[in-house]
C-alpha cells in the first residue's frame, strides 16, 4: 500500500494576511479527495506547499511520516491552477521533457508519451503545438504532463473547471483508476456535486482554517443526527412547523416541498438537543407518519461550514 | 493490483545535478534551432560575412582589360612598355624588383597595342568603341592621348611612367651614361623602413577587426541574452515553472538555461568565424586567416566569459517580469550593460589611461583587452589578469542572479523589483 500524505498545523502568511493556518489534513492511498472552499480560502497555497512551490512559515507535510524533500516530490503528478505547458512547444516534445526533468531516461519518457497520448485520444496530435489544441485537449495533455512518470501521488488543483460535461466524465474515471492503483489524489474543485459524487474523503476549507475533514460519508453522518424530517397525519405543515419551533434545541423548523409520506417539515437542532422531546410535540398534534434523520448533502455542509 | 503497479512503475533517477542541467540546456538549444527566427538571421549573417570576405577579392582581382590604337613610332614604344609594366604589376615580386624610380604601387593592366594609320582612323575606331583609348605621337616627349568620353585611370598612369623610363632613357644616353647608371636612375635602391615599436600589420585593418569582432559580440549578447530572459519569462507566465521546481532545484534551472544558451552564443561566433575563414582560405589569403586567428582566440575567450558574466543577469531581468510585454522594460538595464562595451570599443581606439581602464574594468574588458592585444598595444600578461577579473566578477554576478532568480521567479502575479526579489522567497 502506497503512504498517507500528512499535513500538519501547516501556516503561511503572505505579508499581514495569514493564508494557511494550523492546516492538518490527510490524503490517504486509494482515496479521491476533494479539497473545496471559497475563492481565496487557500486551496492553492495549500496544494502549492505540498509541491514545495511555495514554503510553509510553520507546520509539516509528511509522506508515511518522512518529511517531503525534492527527490520524493519528483515523483508526485501535479497540475497547477493555471497549467502550465509550453504553449509553442510540440506536445510529445513537452511530454518527454517533463518526464525527463522528473527523472524518467529518454527513452521511458519518449514510450510513456506515446502511450498516454493514445489512451487519450491525442495520438494523431502529438506534433503540434499546444495552442493549436482546443482547451478541452490542452487539459488533456496538462493530465498526461502529470501522469508522465507514474506518480506516487496526484495533486491537481481545480482539474475539472472548463471541461465540458463528457470530458469532466473521462477525468472522473482517470482520477478514480488511479485511486484505485493506490495512488493517493488530492483535487480541488467548486463543484460540490461533483466532490459529492466522486470523492471519498473530503477537505472543507475556508480563511485558511480547515472546517471539516474526513471521510465524506463520516461527515454526512456527523451532521445528520441535527437535522430531522418530520410528516404528521392529518395536519397542517405549517402548524407542525410553528409547534415544532416551540420545542427547546430546535434551530429552525421550516415546511418542505413533499415527499413520499406527504406534505412534511425539516427541523434543525442545535447540537445537544433531544431529539425525542421533538418526536414527543409531534405525536401531540397526530399521528406521526415520519420521524428520520436527514443526511445532508455536501453542499449544505459546506455551507453550514463556511457560514 | 497496488503490487502489480509498482512493480511496473517506471524507474525515476536519482536527483543528478549534471543529468538534468544537460535536459534543461538541451531543451533551450532544441527550441532555438526549431526557431525560424534565430536561424533567418544566423543565415543572414553568415550571408553577410561570405559577402565581407569575398568582395574584396572579386573587386581586387579584376584586371582590366585595355585595348589601345597606336598611331606613330613615339607611341607605339611607351605603349608597348606600358604594357610590359601592366603585365609585371600583375606579379607582386617582380613589380617590386622592377618598380620604375622605386615608386610602387603601379596597376596591373592587360594591354593590347592595335596599329593604326592616321589619327583619323584612331579617332574611328574609338569611335565605334573598337578601342579604349588612341594614342597619338612620334616622339615618347611628345605624346597625345585621346579617349571617347573618358580614359582610365590605369592607363594614363602606366602611360605616365613607361613614357617618363623611355624620356629619362633617352637622355641618360645622350649624356653618355653607362648601363649601370642608367639602371640605378631608373630604379633607384629604396631606403629600408625601421619601426621602433612595431604594431600588429596585416591585410585588414586592425581597426576593422576589432570593430567587426566588437558587432559579433554585440549582436551575439544581446540575441542570446534575451533569448534568456524571454525563455524564464514564458516559464513564468505559462505556469511551467511551477511543475519545473517541484522536480528540480530552481538553481539547476537557472544553470541550464545559461549553459544552453552559452552553447548556442558560442557556437554561432565560430561558426561566423570559421564560415569567415573559410571564405578567406578559399580566396587564397592567407596572411588574413593568420591574422584573425590570432586575434580571435582571445576574442572567443573573453566573449566566453563576458557572456557568462552577464547571462544570469538576463534570466533576472526575465524573471523580474511576469509577462513577455513587461520584458522590454526589466532589461533595460542589460541593454545598457551591452551596449557600453560596444561604444566603448569603438571609440576608445586610442592608447591611453582610458583605454586602459576600460580593458580592465568588468563590463568593458571583454571587448576593450582584446582589442588592446589586436592593435598591440597590451603586454603579454594583460589579457590574462584581466580573464581572471572577469570571471571572478561572473562568479559574484551568478550568485547574485541565482538569489535574484529564486525570489522572483516563482512570483506570478505581477511585475517585481529588484529590492522585492531580493528580499522574497518562496
Amino acid at each position: 500500500m502506497a503512504d498517507a500524505l500528512a499535513l500538519g498545523g501547516v501556516t503561511r502568511r503572505f505579508g499581514d494576511r495569514t493564508a494557511l493556518d494550523a492546516v492538518t489534513f490527510e490524503v490517504r492511498p486509494g482515496r479521491l479527495t476533494g479539497f473545496v472552499g471559497a475563492n481565496g480560502a487557500g486551496k492553492t497555497t495549500a496544494m502549492r506547499i505540498i509541491m514545495g512551490v511555495l514554503a510553509a512559515d510553520a507546520g509539516s507535510v509528511e509522506l508515511g511520516g518522512r518529511p517531503l524533500d525534492l527527490a520524493t516530490r519528483r515523483r508526485f503528478g501535479y497540475m497547477p491552477e493555471e497549467r502550465g505547458l509550453y504553449p509553442k512547444m510540440k506536445i510529445a516534445d513537452q511530454l518527454v521533457y517533463l518526464g525527463r526533468i522528473r527523472g524518467l531516461d529518454a527513452r521511458t519518457a519518449a514510450a510513456r508519451a506515446v502511450a498516454l497520448l493514445e489512451s487519450l485520444e491525442l495520438a494523431d496530435r502529438a506534433n503540434e503545438q499546444l495552442t493549436t489544441l482546443s482547451l478541452g485537449n490542452q487539459q488533456r495533455v496538462q493530465v498526461a504532463a502529470a501522469l508522465i512518470h507514474d506518480p506516487v501521488l496526484l495533486i491537481l488543483d481545480e482539474p475539472f473547471s472548463g471541461l465540458d460535461p463528457l470530458a469532466v466524465d473521462r477525468m472522473a474515471a482517470q482520477l478514480r483508476e488511479r485511486a484505485e492503483d493506490g495512488v493517493p489524489v488530492l483535487f480541488s474543485s467548486h463543484q460540490l456535486d461533483l466532490v459529492e459524487r466522486l470523492c471519498d474523503d473530503v477537505v472543507i476549507i475556508g480563511d485558511g482554517r480547515v472546517l471539516a475533514a474526513g471521510s465524506a460519508d463520516r461527515l454526512r453522518l456527523e451532521r445528520a443526527g441535527r437535522r430531522f424530517r418530520v410528516v404528521v397525519g392529518g395536519a397542517e405543515p405549517a402548524a407542525v412547523a410553528s409547534a415544532a419551533a416551540a420545542v427547546p434545541g430546535v434551530r429552525a423548523a421550516a415546511v418542505d416541498g413533499g415527499g413520499p409520506d406527504g406534505n412534511g417539515i425539516v427541523v434543525d437542532l442545535d447540537a445537544g438537543a433531544d431529539d425525542q422531546a421533538l418526536l414527543a410535540a409531534a405525536q401531540g398534534i397526530g399521528p406521526v407518519r415520519e420521524f428520520r434523520p436527514v443526511l445532508p448533502t455536501l453542499a449544505e455542509i459546506f455551507r453550514e461550514a463556511v457560514r | 493490483m497496488t503490487t502489480t503497479t509498482q512493480a511496473t512503475r517506471p524507474v525515476i533517477s536519482d536527483l543528478r545535478a549534471g543529468q538534468m542541467i544537460r535536459v534543461i540546456a538541451g531543451r533551450e538549444i532544441s527550441v532555438k534551432l526549431h526557431d525560424k527566427a534565430f536561424i533567418g538571421s544566423t543565415i543572414f549573417l553568415l550571408v553577410v560575412i561570405v559577402i565581407v570576405t569575398a568582395l574584396p577579392i572579386l573587386l581586387g582581382s579584376r584586371t582590366p582589360q585595355l585595348s589601345v590604337a597606336v598611331v606613330g613610332a613615339g607611341a607605339e614604344q611607351v605603349v608597348a612598355r606600358a604594357a610590359e609594366l601592366g603585365a609585371e604589376a600583375q606579379d607582386e615580386d617582380a613589380a617590386a624588383a622592377s618598380t620604375p624610380f622605386g615608386l610602387g604601387g603601379l596597376p596591373g593592366a592587360d594591354i593590347t597595342p592595335r596599329d593604326a594609320g592616321s589619327r583619323a582612323d584612331a579617332v574611328a575606331l574609338l569611335a565605334e568603341t573598337a578601342v579604349d583609348a588612341a594614342v597619338i605621337g612620334d616622339s615618347p616627349a611628345d605624346l597625345v592621348v585621346v579617349g571617347k568620353d573618358s580614359v582610365s585611370d590605369d592607363l594614363t598612369t602606366l602611360l605616365a611612367a613607361a613614357s617618363a623610363q623611355q624620356q629619362v632613357s633617352a637622355a641618360a644616353d645622350d649624356a653618355g651614361l653607362s648601363a649601370a647608371q642608367v639602371q640605378a636612375l631608373l630604379t633607384p635602391t629604396r631606403p629600408q623602413t625601421e619601426l621602433l615599436e612595431a604594431g600588429p600589420t596585416g591585410p585588414i585593418p586592425p581597426q576593422l577587426l576589432v570593430f567587426v569582432f566588437a558587432f559579433l559580440f554585440y549582436m551575439s549578447v544581446l540575441t542570446f541574452g534575451m533569448s534568456i530572459a524571454q525563455s524564464v519569462v514564458e516559464e513564468k507566465q505559462s505556469r511551467v515553472v511551477e511543475l519545473l521546481v517541484a522536480a528540480v532545484p530552481v538553481r539547476w534551472l537557472l544553470a541550464g538555461k545559461v549553459l544552453g544558451n552559452t552553447a548556442l552564443a558560442v557556437g554561432q561566433i565560430v561558426l561566423l568565424i570559421g564560415v569567415g575563414l573559410a571564405g578567406a582560405s578559399l580566396a587564397g589569403q592567407g596572411e588574413m586567416i593568420t591574422q584573425v586567428l590570432g586575434a580571435s582566440g582571445w576574442f572567443v575567450l573573453f566573449f566566453l566569459l563576458g557572456f557568462v558574466m552577464l547571462a544570469c543577469l538576463w534570466a533576472v531581468a526575465g524573471s523580474l517580469a511576469s509577462r513577455v510585454e513587461e520584458l522590454q522594460s526589466t532589461t533595460v538595464v542589460m541593454q545598457v550593460f551591452v551596449m557600453i562595451p560596444f561604444f566603448a570599443a569603438i571609440f576608445a581606439t586610442d592608447p591611453g589611461p582610458v583605454q586602459t581602464f576600460l580593458s580592465y574594468f568588468p563590463l568593458t574588458a571583454p571587448l576593450l583587452m582584446p582589442q588592446r592585444v589586436v592593435l598591440g598595444n597590451a603586454d603579454a600578461w594583460e589579457p590574462a589578469l584581466a580573464a581572471v577579473i572577469v570571471a571572478a566578477t561572473a562568479i559574484v554576478f551568478v550568485l547574485l542572479g541565482s538569489r535574484l532568480y529564486r525570489g522572483s521567479v516563482l512570483h506570478t502575479s505581477a511585475k517585481l523589483k529588484v529590492g522585492q526579489a531580493w528580499r522574497a522567497r518562496r
